[in-house]
């Protein structure tokens, strides 16, 4: 019997890791969930779908406009020679969307912090750490589909 | 203020528990919480059903946090960001039956609270507060009920709310103005939404965690009421911990039926709310504003040339003025005695309540 209360307080421990362990077992697949839900669907599958963005005939030769694929600014570039190419318009460094610049030569800038892009879309000063991605640009007729490369 | 030299571990402790212990008077705290007694008598069951309240306005503040981060108040989108929580988002279906459930097991619960705290007359001296803020706290779950109700902008959604504005335009001087407030328009439209968001989600949230507040600290000046004329144990239940565990296990045992509920009756949700379109047939409000349907549907249009919804708006003016009132009124319980005539009143009450909901359900 002199070991009773040593036996007490074993129990009362064993019984504290259990709880701790059962509310913890409980707990991890309510956060789980919570966290899958918060989690942003298009962010997990990522949008590779084809999106319509007009027809042949709104873009006139030499220009450059911003389109919108799905809930991103994209530039569709109708080159002087009759192609048709597209680059994000969310500039490399920290986001902001980027304009079309004429002078001193065609490029484009971001007024957030100076970054500039050739036509290519490649990174030539400013502190943008890489090109704009390329969308694939699909001609269906006159019917314009940009997908995410 | 409190005297730091006071903040002493109660037992020796591990050492990140008494770094805590050193710099919060957690240990005066948990002396007063263990100090604390729950009286121990053959009624104690029913102390647990304001726990239970408790739990699951816990419920719908996180499951509503989540839902927010989706939904989009406006009548081009309130229906399609719900059926993209129901079809697309992982779990979203679950969060949302776990949220519509969880309000209506919160009004039940908190039905069977009040009716329990008025039959064993937990409101007279020095409780009276308690009683008051406990009332506030039963027409602001209403708000957040009625307020909740059109969010989801689908057809039974629209029609009801179209409908439950209506009622108490016919309230002299203050009903069209209060209802124009929360209608922001004339009829049911984008306006109202943009309300019924607004005060669903901040301006109810906002109120009613300070009347709980207020409710509970009240609680913890006054102690646990018992029973006139009821035989107590001398020996009170600790509230900490017995009867916090007590409680853990009533809102475990709640959480299973709430899970049970949510999974195996998922909250529907039908055709996006026009308009311009009839009012299908069958429309009624929730459960828990069934008496007042029914009572209405009771009413002839005129009685003695007057309007039949002036009569029952009156009357349920009244009633509620004299509920708010019962502490002040009930004078045998203030002093201790029973008071027969005041069980007989809840009793009456609660008959109509449950009788006028079936009533009101299946006809």
């Amino acid at each position: 019997m002199s070991e009773g209360p040593k036996e007490i307080g074993d129990r009362r421990d064993f019984l504290k890791i259990a709880i701790g362990i059962w509310g913890t077992l409980c707990a991890a697949p309510v956060l789980g969930m919570i966290i899958q839900f918060i989690t942003p669907v298009a962010a997990k599958r990522g949008v590779r779908e084809s999106v319509l963005v007009g027809q042949m005939g709104d873009f006139a030769q030499g220009t450059v406009k911003i389109v919108r694929v799905n809930k991103d600014p994209v530039l569709l570039i109708h080159t002087a020679a009759g192609q048709f190419r597209a680059l994000s318009a969310r500039c490399t460094h920290l986001g902001c969307v980027v304009q079309y610049q004429e002078s001193p030569v065609p490029h484009f800038g971001c007024n957030c912090h100076g970054s500039q892009f050739d036509m290519n879309g490649v990174n030539t000063s400013g502190p943008a750490p890489r090109p704009l991605p390329p969308y694939r640009v699909t001609l269906n007729g006159s019917s314009i589909y940009l997908t995410h490369a | 203020m409190l005297n730091p030299d006071h903040f002493i571990p109660p037992v020796e402790l591990p050492r990140w528990r008494a770094w805590f212990f050193e710099r919060l008077p957690l240990g005066q705290i948990a002396a007063f919480l263990s100090s604390k007694g729950v009286p121990r008598h053959k009624h104690s069951f029913w102390y647990y059903f304001g726990g239970m309240t408790l739990f699951f306005f816990c419920v719908q503040i996180v499951t509503g946090v989540l839902l927010s981060f989706y939904y989009q108040p406006t009548p081009e989108h309130a229906y399609e960001s719900i059926r993209t929580i129901v079809n697309d988002i992982p779990h979203g279906w679950l969060i949302r039956s776990l949220h519509a459930w969880s309000a209506h097991l919160m009004v039940g619960m908190l039905f069977v609270h009040m009716f329990s705290v008025f039959l064993m007359k937990a409101y007279r001296k020095p409780r009276e507060l308690m009683w008051l803020s406990g009332v506030a706290l039963l027409l602001l779950v209403l708000g957040f009920g009625f307020t909740g109700y059109l969010l989801p902008w689908d057809t039974k959604a629209y029609f009801a709310t179209l409908i439950g504005t209506e009622v108490p335009k016919s309230v002299p001087l203050l009903g069209a103005w209060g209802v124009s407030l929360v209608k922001g328009a004339e009829h049911v439209g984008e306006e109202t939404l943009t309300r019924m968001y607004s005060l669903h989600v901040i301006v109810l949230p906002l109120i009613g965690c300070v009347v709980v507040a207020f409710h509970l600290l009240l609680n913890q000046f006054s102690g646990v009421s018992v029973p006139t004329g009821t035989a107590v144990s001398k020996k009170p239940i600790p509230f900490f911990p017995d009867f916090a565990y007590r409680d853990l296990i009533a809102w475990l045992a709640g959480m299973a039926l709430l899970l049970a509920l949510a999974t195996l009756i998922p909250k529907e949700l039908g055709d996006k709310a026009d308009p311009m379109a009839s009012a299908p047939s069958g429309i009624k409000p929730e459960w828990y504003f069934l008496p007042l349907y029914q009572t209405l549907r009771m009413v002839p249009a005129t009685v003695f040339s007057i309007d039949g919804e002036l009569i029952v708006n009156a009357a349920v003016g009244i009633l509620m003025a004299l509920w708010v009132m019962i502490p002040f009124m009930d004078r045998k319980s203030a002093r201790g005695l029973k008071s027969p005539l005041f069980t007989g009143i809840g009793i009456m009450i609660i008959v109509y309540i449950a009788g006028s909901i079936l009533a009101g359900y299946f006809t």
